[in-house]
């Protein structure tokens, strides 16, 4: 047996430097890199939001855009005025990059609180079992049952004074059930796992339990499920203001600048009013579903893509 | 099954009237009541205004407003639209057929679309054509309704003139004749395109999925192995037991429809229960909004109950308890 046995402890001598295996997050990461759609949609993103952030040094101050022009009236494109004017002399391209702030943000802040208020009931409700998960799911499916349009049109209209903030509290309470849901089968999943066992057994609260050694490990599920979240908040944003009863008129927002699109005269004859917004909310929702999609796929062991 | 369902049913009688004190309470907290519509507009004299108000029970304490409202719902009585001036169910009533034939020529367009593209995608999986359909859906996914809405006006109605933008029929045709129904066809078909071709999305991939999986299992290797023809073993052997699980879908689609036509009808003028929706919230015509409120919500309910017993029809293995 020994001269046998000699080849393979040589072989294990000579790899006497293992590779350093790569964390979960390092692999994603190189699979993500590789995604040519996703990071062509990234750079889009990027390009998008830093234009957008930007749009007062580039273009003019807030307070320009809401300024009626009587001389500028629906102009068409010109080097003056990259996309033209609108039907009250402002200009679309300045408007747009504002636009993109106001909507870009709100999606933004109401993903932060979504994925928040879904991530605490999702996590509590998936921890703790019992009557604690009961409670908060019987809560989750009633919520479940407003559709959420009507009922972000009923509770708009009962703030008076409306402001981006009441806007962003309103969606976010009517949409973080999904969150909740999917946060609390991947925890109650997750919870099985000796690790869990063990850091209970050597006395750590629930709550750091949650924080430190459940949170980290449904991150990945998380993630994903903010992308996908963002993109439908975009939607919902631009809808609503569409509509009007979403940001208020004189903030632009690419919603606001497509309402007027409403017009027959504005969508048959100038198109170059409601194309740009139309166009970058398409591209701007577009890629966030694709790297919603890269980052399912660089998250996913089983995926060789 | 049965005795599932009478379950189910019971145990939502609860949760309607939890839906209804919220529906209630929200209205009662919007701006102004339902008083502005309801008097003599150039009557402001304090005194008329407080014998209306008392007239109508305006100034009774809330539980009785809800108790008087809520028993008119239970017969079916939602009151009186203050600004249509007739009542809420005949004019939900009116409505209502355009919602259920958009909602239904929409629902046609899905399937159809997504049987095709799924089928297509399905059995010739990482093809060109299979690629461009997934190009598609991925811009359906994208693209908002109301974005997809102004295209559409844009190309169909402005630029090509094929069928008209807004409405839901033409002026002075009679009910019942011929031409009443190519109007009414020619109206709705263009939001029931837009309403429809967004949603096949999700429905391609789940079909497209379901075949390519099926397509690895044993019963068709059987198949092929008996010399079966290629051509039969996808129509009949695969899209036979594909076509079930997306069946179960229907039941999530019966309120999305109703919920998601809000947009879709109100940039189409067109009259149906969503547009109905708006309008009564910009004109504060609270019985109105709180029939339309209730309806939608309980209609979620019902749909999510059928869903639920089309998981257990299409699938014997999941037991309903």
């Amino acid at each position: 047996m020994e001269p046998v046995t000699q080849p393979t402890t040589a072989a294990v001598g000579s790899m006497s430097k293992p590779p350093k295996s790569q964390s979960p997050w390092a692999l994603a990461r190189r699979k993500f890199l590789k995604n040519k759609i996703a990071m062509i949609s990234l750079v889009f993103l990027i390009t998008v939001t830093v234009l957008s952030i930007f749009a007062e040094p580039l273009t003019v101050p807030v307070e320009e855009t809401a300024k009626i022009n009587l001389t500028q009236m629906s102009k068409e494109p010109s080097a003056e005025h990259f996309f033209g004017t609108d039907k009250s002399g402002r200009d679309v391209f300045a408007r747009t990059l504002h636009g993109g702030q106001t909507s870009l943000l709100l999606a933004f802040s109401i993903t932060i609180s979504v994925i928040i208020i879904g991530s605490i009931v999702g996590a509590t409700a998936g921890f703790f079992g019992g009557w604690v998960d009961n409670a908060l799911m019987r809560f989750t499916d009633f919520m479940m049952n407003f559709p959420f349009l009507l009922f972000v049109i009923v509770l708009k209209s009962i703030f008076l004074e409306s402001s981006t903030a009441t806007l962003i509290f309103v969606i976010s309470v009517l949409s973080w059930t999904g969150t909740a849901r999917l946060v609390r089968s991947k925890v109650m999943a997750e919870k099985e796992n000796e690790y869990i066992l063990s850091a209970i057994s050597i006395g750590c609260s629930p709550f750091k339990t949650i924080t430190k050694h459940l949170l980290p490990n449904v991150m990945s599920t998380i993630i994903v499920q903010a992308t996908l979240t963002l993109a439908v908040m975009i939607v919902a944003e631009t809808g609503l203001s569409f509509l009007g009863f979403g940001v208020p008129m004189n903030i632009p927002s690419w919603g606001n600048m497509l309402q007027e699109a409403r017009s027959p005269d504005v969508l048959t004859s100038k198109w170059w009013i409601w194309i740009p917004p139309a166009a970058v909310l398409t591209g701007t929702i577009l890629s966030i579903n694709f790297i919603g999609e890269g980052f399912k796929d660089a998250f996913n062991p089983k995926s060789n893509r | 099954m049965l005795q599932y369902t009478i379950r189910r049913l019971i145990g939502m009688i609860p949760i309607i009237f939890l839906i209804s004190v919220v529906v209630f309470s929200l209205a009662k907290l919007m701006p102004g009541d339902a008083l502005s519509g309801k008097i003599d507009p150039l009557n402001s004299d304090p005194a008329y205004i407080e014998e209306m108000r008392e007239k109508m029970g305006l100034n009774d304490p809330i539980h009785v407003q809800y108790v008087r409202w809520m028993s008119g719902v239970v017969k079916g009585d939602f009151g009186d639209s203050f600004v249509h001036k007739r009542e809420v169910m005949e004019l939900v009533g009116d409505r209502l057929p355009n919602t259920i034939i958009l909602g239904v020529s929409a629902l046609l367009i899905t399937y159809c679309l997504a049987f095709l593209m799924g089928r297509f995608s399905g059995r010739y999986a990482y093809s060109m054509g299979d690629y461009l359909i997934s190009g598609f859906n991925y811009l359906a996914l994208a693209i908002p309704s109301f974005v997809a809405a102004l295209v559409a006006i844009y190309i169909f109605s402005i630029n090509l003139g094929w069928v008209p933008a807004t409405g839901s029929i033409g002026s002075g045709v009679e009910p019942g004749t011929f031409e009443y129904f190519i109007s009414k066809a020619k109206h709705t078909i263009l939001p029931a395109l837009v309403l429809g071709s967004l949603a096949t999305a999700s429905y391609t991939q789940f079909l497209r999925n379901d075949m390519i999986e099926s397509s690895r299992k044993d019963y068709v290797r059987t198949a092929r192995a008996k010399g079966t023809k290629e051509s039969t073993i996808y129509n009949k052997h695969i899209l036979r037991n594909s076509i079930i699980p997306i069946v179960t879908l229907l039941g999530f689609d019966i309120a999305s429809i109703f919920g998601g036509a809000i947009i879709t009808e109100t940039i189409f003028t067109y009259p149906g229960i969503g547009y109905l929706f708006v309008e009564s919230v910009n004109a504060r015509d609270y019985s109105v909004m709180m029939a339309i409120a209730m309806m939608l919500t309980v209609l979620t309910l019902v749909g999510n109950l059928i869903a639920d017993l089309l998981y257990g029809l299409v699938d014997p293995r999941i037991r309903l308890s």
